[in-house]
């Protein structure tokens, strides 16, 4: 299986700060990539360089056999990703089926909005500004804007962020639909419910170096001895003890 | 194209919506011109109250009234001395005519007639233009009487319309459409502002869409918007106020065109060097309201003094203004047309310049 995304010693400096100091991964063609950490680990600023947002100060990346730091070539990945900030751009007062329309045309070979629109449940609300829209529901559209690109790449920058459990749940299902399309899928997020039930794959990424990579029962096994009960495998943590365990009890900012 | 039209669609819905906007760029002018045009249309209307304190009958006192009464600007009002005196200092009377009983034996002799004019001295200006009205039409009826001949014709003709060089409603207008295009064009500035703020800027730079694309379809929305204001602020003077457009409509157009871009590129040259909205607010005000009263928009630059000149002399608005009043209602020009024209090119042309050079997308 082909790699979608490739990273090899990718550096970002803001100052002395190390945002990213000389990661590594890969991303499985149509798998879902997790990239957890605390906040401040340095995620979203891998995620803006991944898609030319900013300049890398160090490192190879190819997405889809693309260099996002040359601007002929970013052109084309532009093309083929949908992409979800965590700063939604939606103009206040465009209604939802007129944003998702607005960024169907930007792309080739866009899916049908009203499609989209479904799939983050957002039908009952096509006909809504954005400005009466809840924060949940904005979120939504947001991913649906990555999605209407039907991009062979989709990047979701902590999507659920804010979401009630609900809603949250609405939106793996919506992933899981992504990957069953095809989808690569590179998400971050901080709830490890979600990384352990949506992703193939994860690093954790912490002040800027990538302290553990994996499946998350690798991870789990990994890090956490398992214990027999009466001939029944039990494990007696779950990802969210391995997070803690190698990032660290203390708040972060 | 297609993604042009879209993001121009967007644009525009986005623009049609926003009420706020609406406001700035349709009403407010409209309150203006009501504004404006309510002072300037009480001119030339003005009515003058004439007490005439006359105590006698006969051929003589008939002349004389109807004479004052056939003045169209005279209201005439007929009492005794002591009403009319009252009615003077109260300020109901601009002017109170006393005549003295005048009969055909003293006008045989020859005799002359005191007429005495009382009037209010704090009102010195009209009082006089009235004293020599009236002296006029007492030499009127004199003549009549005494059966003079009349040596010379005195024809009067209005020229107004076509060669203004008075200050009125026609001089305001032009004016009044010059701010609404400085408004129009500065807020475009604002307005990126607001969309990078809200994250739109960046959030687009991650879609194939070129994003001139997006600054292209601002642009041209406020280049339209420019027009459809040209378009109401000329339809509610002609209706309204009686303005009479002299020039070529197609030449107005390219002024408007010339001097909104002036102004939508004089935006952006502000706001790249603004953080935030706010302060590219504050920096936006510090420029549009020196401007506003600076430019001879709203009253003459000759009256203002000449330390300020240098200011006037600088500021693109004072040639939009003026190039606006020569074309639309053929105000006496300040400046050549040539003139005009070439100021407002340049600040167009240097303006763009520096936006490139320190345009910032994020």
């Amino acid at each position: 299986m082909n790699n979608s995304i490739e990273v090899n010693g990718l550096k970002k400096y803001y100052g002395d700060l190390k945002a990213v100091d000389g990661i590594d991964f890969s991303v499985k063609e149509g798998s879902i990539f997790g990239m957890l950490g605390p906040n401040g680990a340095g995620k979203t600023t891998t995620i803006e360089t991944l898609i030319g947002l900013k300049e890398n100060d160090g490192g190879k990346v190819s997405i889809l056999g693309y260099n996002p730091f040359k601007e002929s070539e970013l052109k084309e990945i532009r093309k083929k990703i949908g992409v979800q900030l965590q700063s939604p751009a939606l103009f206040p007062r465009l209604t939802v089926k007129e944003i998702v329309s607005l960024f169907a045309s930007f792309y080739p070979d866009s899916l049908k909005s009203e499609t989209v629109i479904e799939q983050v449940g957002l039908i009952n609300k096509e006909n809504s500004q954005v400005i009466s829209l809840s924060g949940g529901q904005r979120h939504r559209l947001a991913v649906a804007l990555a999605m209407v690109s039907n991009g062979e790449v989709i990047f979701l920058d902590e999507p659920t962020t804010g979401l009630d459990p609900q809603a949250r749940r609405q939106l793996w299902e919506v992933i899981e639909n992504l990957k069953n399309n095809g989808v690569t899928v590179f998400l971050t997020t901080h709830y490890m419910d979600e990384a352990e039930k949506l992703c193939d794959d994860l690093v954790i990424i912490d002040k800027g170096e990538i302290i553990a990579k994996g499946s998350p029962d690798e991870l789990i096994d990994k890090n956490f001895d398992k214990k027999e009960i009466e001939n029944v495998n039990v494990r007696q943590a779950s990802l969210e003890d391995v997070f803690l365990k190698l990032t660290g009890r203390e708040i972060r900012e | 194209m297609k993604i042009f039209r879209h993001m121009f669609i967007a644009n525009l819905k986005e623009f049609i919506r926003d009420k706020s906007a609406l406001f700035w760029f349709l009403a407010f002018p409209v309150i203006f011109i009501f504004i404006f045009g309510m002072v300037y249309s009480g001119n030339g209307e003005q009515v003058f109250d004439i007490g005439i304190v006359q105590n006698f009958e006969n051929d003589f006192s008939s002349q004389i009234s109807d004479s004052l009464e056939s003045v169209p600007n005279f209201d005439i009002h007929y009492g005794n001395e002591k009403e009319e005196r009252s009615a003077l200092s109260n300020g109901n009377r601009s002017m109170v005519i006393v005549i003295p009983e005048i009969n055909l034996a003293q006008i045989k002799e020859g005799e002359a007639t005191n007429i005495r004019l009382l009037y209010d001295s704090s009102n010195q200006q009209s009082s006089q233009i009235l004293i020599s009205v009236i002296k006029q039409i007492f030499n009127e009826i004199e003549r009549k009487i005494t059966g003079r001949p009349q040596l010379f014709n005195i024809n009067t003709e209005s020229i107004q319309a076509d060669n203004l060089s008075s200050f009125d409603f026609n001089y305001i207008l032009p004016g009044i459409l010059a701010m609404a295009l400085m408004q129009l064009g500065l807020f475009g500035g604002l307005q990126f502002l607001s969309l990078r703020e809200q994250g739109i800027i960046r959030g687009l730079g991650v879609t194939p869409l070129p994003r001139v694309t997006l600054l292209g379809s601002e642009i041209l929305i406020r280049v339209i918007m420019a027009l459809v204001q040209t378009f109401v602020i000329i339809f509610i003077g002609m209706t309204i106020f009686d303005l009479k457009i002299t020039g070529n409509f197609l030449y107005i157009i390219a002024l408007v065109i010339l001097g909104a871009l002036t102004f939508i590129s004089l935006g952006y040259m502000i706001i790249s060097f603004a953080s935030s909205p706010e302060s590219g607010e504050r920096m936006i005000q510090v420029v549009q309201f020196p401007m506003m009263f600076l430019s001879g928009i709203f009253f003459p630059i000759t009256i203002m003094p000449d330390y300020i000149k240098p200011v006037i002399k600088a500021i693109p608005l004072t040639y939009l203004g003026d190039a606006l009043r020569q074309t639309m209602v053929g105000v006496v020009p300040e400046y050549t047309m040539k003139t005009n024209i070439l100021v407002l090119l340049s600040w167009l042309i240097v303006t763009l310049f520096i936006t490139i050079k320190f345009w910032r997308w994020d």
